[in-house]
């Protein structure tokens, strides 16, 4: 997306969001389908599953109508807006005790393709995000594939950027060890498949 | 992630190798943007690095097979926010919502859980109340009967109810289903305008053990064997 794109995005989200403080249905709904499918993808590290997915979707959506008017548009709203989810997102993880929806690496066969093939790339990621601590695998998540800065991260998951960056690193550092073709190195999986 | 007992030329790597992801992702400041531009330029280690991040982007980046449909989930947020509508008249005065949308109101008041427990179980029982309008509509097309009834005629119970029941109105989606998993049934129909669910059998356990069962739980405000459902071993 260009500088100028972004620019327009956020003022039709400010816009957007100035209507649903208004009780705009029609704003809000048109909100929701410009976020569904990157809050889907992003929760999707949550849990795989779609229903849960959804319900936090929708959770999202209904804090951003009951509390639209209290915005003060100090932050971006797409930051606003998933910062919501990912504070839903984490509640309803900590309702599932022990984080029994979140995606177990039970649900993923053992890898026995070989991971020199570009295309098997992502499944070799996959895994290895699979294996860090959620909190790590969302702040990749919403620095590769949301393209957010820094401090929109920090403001995102409310913590200093000190400890956003110390997630980055440790969740780099492991998967670095874990993907043999990314960091060169011997990995648990390469090592196992021998 | 410490700087300690680092030489100059360490503690400057570290801070480049923190500061690809933004570069990679293109969020980075001007001011840092040139300064990894000129260290990049110079370090192989760290420009070996850097197309290792890359990669790792560039995976996550990647479009994924799974595709969302946005159309449905909106169609039930719109069921929950006619449902909220209907429970209160201003539907965004009443839930706390300060927590979830933190940062946007100083000295927030405390998330009103009880508030959100009333509105979840509004918005259940319209959305349920929406489905036993479709399940009804349904049944008396398929039905044929008159748009009416006499004091004679008895009144159309949904196919299968074993049981009518009237929960508490501050009990949750989680402990409706517990109740009923207990119970070993499963709603069909409603709730009618009195708050009144049909209830059918999911066993042959005897409907009376069910009801009991029922009766047992606080949360069940009222509940009756309905005349078509007695059998063997039940009780009247």
């Amino acid at each position: 997306m260009t500088v100028t794109a972004k620019i327009s995005s956020r003022e039709h989200d400010n816009d957007l969001l100035v209507a649903v403080a208004a009780g705009n249905r029609q704003a809000l709904e048109e909100l929701y389908l410009s976020y569904h499918r990157r809050l889907a993808r992003f929760l999707s590290r949550f849990t795989p599953r779609y229903e849960n997915i959804e319900e936090i979707i929708n959770d999202t959506f209904m804090v951003v109508w009951q509390s639209a008017k209290d915005f003060r548009y100090a932050s971006q709203v797409s930051t606003w807006i998933i910062g919501i989810a990912y504070r839903t997102a984490l509640k309803s993880l900590r309702r599932q005790k022990n984080h029994a929806a979140a995606r177990s690496l039970d649900e993923y066969p053992e890898q026995t393709i070989d991971p020199t093939f570009e295309t098997e790339v992502q499944d070799w990621l996959k895994h290895g995000l699979n294996r860090l601590p959620v909190e790590q695998r969302l702040t990749l998540e919403l620095a590769y594939h949301m393209g957010h800065s820094l401090e929109e991260i920090a403001a995102i998951t409310e913590c200093p950027v000190g400890t956003v960056k110390a997630r980055m690193f440790h969740a780099r550092e492991k998967l670095r060890q874990y993907l043999p073709t990314l960091g060169g190195g011997t990995s648990e999986l390469s090592a196992r498949s021998e | 992630m410490t700087h300690g007992h680092l030489t100059p030329a360490a503690r400057e790597h570290q801070e480049i190798s923190a500061l690809l992801p933004w570069y990679i992702n293109g969020s980075i400041d001007e001011h840092d943007r040139q300064r990894l531009d000129a260290h990049l330029a110079l370090c192989a280690g760290c420009r070996e690095e850097l197309a290792q991040e890359q990669r790792i982007y560039e995976g996550m980046t990647a479009d994924t097979a799974v595709e969302y449909m946005p159309a449905a989930s909106l169609k039930r947020l719109q069921a929950r926010l006619d449902g909220v509508a209907a429970a209160s008249p201003d539907p965004r005065s009443d839930v706390g919502t300060q927590e979830l949308a933190a940062g946007q109101k100083p000295g927030g008041r405390p998330l009103a859980w009880p508030g959100l427990m009333a509105a979840s179980v509004a918005v259940m029982a319209v959305a349920l109340s929406l489905l036993a309008a479709d399940r009804w509509i349904q049944f008396r097309a398929h039905a044929a009967v008159p748009d009416y009834y006499t004091v004679t005629t008895s009144i159309p119970r949904p196919q299968g109810e074993v049981i009518r029941a009237v929960f508490s109105p501050t009990i949750t989606l989680v402990e409706l289903q517990a109740v009923l998993d207990e119970a070993q049934l499963r709603i069909i129909s409603g709730p009618t305008e009195a708050g009144v669910y049909s209830l059918a059998a999911n066993s042959g356990r005897p409907v009376s053990a069910s009801l009991a069962s029922l009766r047992r739980d606080e949360k069940v405000r009222f509940a009756e064997i309905t005349q078509s459902s007695s059998g063997p071993g039940d009780i009247q």
